[in-house]
């Protein structure tokens, strides 16, 4: 039930929510906030998906050496906007499929393209810039242990080059929206699980990348602290970012019932929408 | 913004790795260190040996039957060498003068009583451009049939041997020197590269994050090279102070003592404000090049 109506379920002011969407309705084009907001993300990001598509998979095969296939003649296709779940046992090809969207490696065959761009064709130089497009939450968190919470978020702005001004508006905002307001001086090792997962969440989308990764994000923490990740997502999820997440968690994904891309052995074994972790038993 | 970023996180690296960073400072210091005492040294020998071989003099001998017309062609001879630019001056000294220059070096002239006649010849004394070439200008004198072939080096004398001997010891300490030298700088590369390489391991969670939120290369490489030059350049500064109390405590007190003695020492080298910026500059490159070589062998990017 919480998961259809997150204005309801979750505490949130009005105001949060206009400053969580970061592009207002096309139907709005004289508001001139929102024209330099999109302006100023589209600069950072090379992400444009022009078909509605936001990630194309076509024929894509991965090969590890000379017989191992981490990813055999997959093609699928997620709009913009979509939240998918990828399922799929330990070795299945999760992995590899999260690996191939930022560009960690290369398909051996077949096309990748994401938000527009042909993975295949584009140069290392541009990896970053394709990165500043894609936010990555992932099971271990990544959060650098020496630096406080404000400071771990700050950090992703700082490396892309962000001026220090817009790190001091973004910071506090991105904390406020997770929840983390008052844990902004903490260090990670004195934060829950939870709480550590969504500091990593809040680095991933301080930007507003259009595309948001999630590879087993509620891995290590209990059902309660991942129903409070999942709807953090979903929240995301509904200011138009695309979320593609990773996951084991067969009853976050029957609550849930999205579009369940299920892989096995590297191969696509079901894609279906507004379902559950495994089809019904007979 | 960004410079600022680049050394915050540079120096929080060598703040994390304190004892690695401070042997790879102790390194480049002794590199330096002895760079630095070498450069004013070999600077000095050079401009010694430079001194010596303008004092390599040829003595050209003229044999006492020689008639005036000889002696007047093998002078003439000598100024077609200077006018080659082989010779840079020459004089003639008599056997008067020879005899003269003979009694002076004399602690008792009076022996020389006991000679029935004037022994000594009369000769050439001359100055060559450079002291290499002097085997040159022998050749093209020898010809000549004023020559009193009974004297050393069949009558032309020339430091032959001393002049060569000097050379090779010049070239020898330039070379040494520059093959201790270089042992020294791979060695401080080698140690400022491995302490970026456990920086960069060190860091691997922030390179990782940095990468997945978009950092270019180069926004991941400057801490590191930054590092890289700041080891350089405090081991080079600390080194630079020693070099200065060394010159204020030993060099410059036997200097003064020295020159106030009874050679006077023309020979010139670096002054030391030259010297201390040239070595800080080394100091620097070494440390950028040190941790530029680690970044490409460890830092994939």
């Amino acid at each position: 039930m919480w998961s259809r109506r997150p204005s309801e379920s979750f505490r949130m002011s009005t105001d949060a929510d206009a400053q969580l969407n970061p592009e207002p309705a096309s139907s709005a084009p004289g508001r001139r906030a929102g024209r330099t907001a999109e302006r100023r993300i589209d600069r950072r990001s090379i992400l444009r998906p022009g078909d509605g598509s936001m990630v194309i998979f076509d024929g894509v095969t991965k090969r590890y050496g000379e017989d191992v296939v981490g990813l055999d003649n997959i093609s699928l296709s997620i709009d913009a906007g979509e939240f998918v779940f990828l399922v799929g046992p330990s070795g299945s090809g999760k992995s590899t499929f999260i690996r191939l969207l930022i560009k960690e490696m290369d398909a051996s065959e077949g096309t990748v393209i994401v938000g527009g761009r042909d993975l295949g064709k584009m140069s290392r130089a541009k990896v970053p810039y394709l990165r500043r497009g894609i936010g990555c939450v992932f099971q271990d968190f990544k959060l650098l242990p020496g630096r406080t919470i404000y400071e771990n978020v700050a950090y992703a702005l700082e490396v892309t080059g962000d001026a220090p001004k817009s790190i001091r508006r973004k910071v506090p905002e991105i904390l406020a929206l997770t929840g983390l307001a008052d844990k902004a001086d903490r260090l990670p090792n004195e934060l829950s699980g939870g709480e550590q997962q969504r500091v990593s969440i809040a680095r991933a989308f301080v930007n507003h990348p259009r595309l948001l990764i999630a590879d087993e994000p509620t891995g290590n923490l209990d059902p309660d602290t991942s129903i409070g990740i999942m709807q953090l997502l979903y929240r995301i999820n509904r200011t138009g970012t695309t979320v593609v997440m990773a996951t084991h968690d067969r009853d976050l994904v029957d609550k849930m019932q999205m579009r369940v891309i299920a892989l096995e052995d590297g191969k696509l074994v079901r894609d279906e929408r507004s379902a559950s972790y495994a089809t019904a038993e007979p | 913004m960004r410079l600022g970023f680049f050394f915050r996180e540079a120096i929080r690296s060598i703040k994390a790795n304190v004892a690695i960073s401070v042997a790879a400072i102790v390194t480049v210091m002794i590199a330096v260190f002895i760079l630095g005492t070498f450069i004013p040294s070999y600077l000095y020998v050079q401009s010694t040996v430079n001194q010596q071989k303008s004092r390599l003099d040829i003595q050209v001998y003229v044999a006492d039957a020689a008639p005036q017309s000889q002696v007047a062609a093998l002078q003439a001879q000598i100024v077609a060498l200077q006018s080659q630019g082989l010779i840079k001056s020459f004089s003639f000294i008599s056997k008067t003068d020879a005899l003269n220059q003979f009694k002076a070096r004399l602690n008792d002239p009076t022996i020389l009583t006991l000679l029935p006649n004037n022994p000594l010849p009369a000769s050439f004394d001359v100055k060559p451009v450079d002291p290499a070439k002097d085997g040159q200008i022998a050749i093209a004198l020898r010809a000549s049939h004023a020559i009193d072939t009974t004297m050393p080096g069949n009558g032309i004398s020339y430091a032959e041997t001393t002049t060569n001997r000097l050379l090779t010891i010049a070239q020898f300490i330039q070379y040494a020197g520059l093959v201790l030298i270089a042992i020294l700088l791979v060695a401080a590369i080698l140690l400022i590269g491995n302490t970026i390489r456990l920086s960069i391991f060190a860091r691997r969670r922030e390179v990782e994050v940095m990468r997945l939120v978009g950092a270019t290369n180069w926004f991941i490489r400057w801490p590191f090279i930054i590092e890289g030059i700041i080891c350089g350049v405090v081991g080079a500064v600390v080194s630079v102070v020693i070099l200065w109390i060394a010159k204020i405590l030993v060099v410059d007190p036997y200097v003064s003592t020295s020159t106030g003695g009874l050679t006077k020492d023309s020979a010139s080298t670096i002054g030391f404000g030259t010297l201390a910026v040239i070595l800080i500059i080394a100091g620097g490159a070494v440390g950028a090049v040190g941790s530029g070589f680690t970044l490409r062998r460890f830092l994939k990017v």
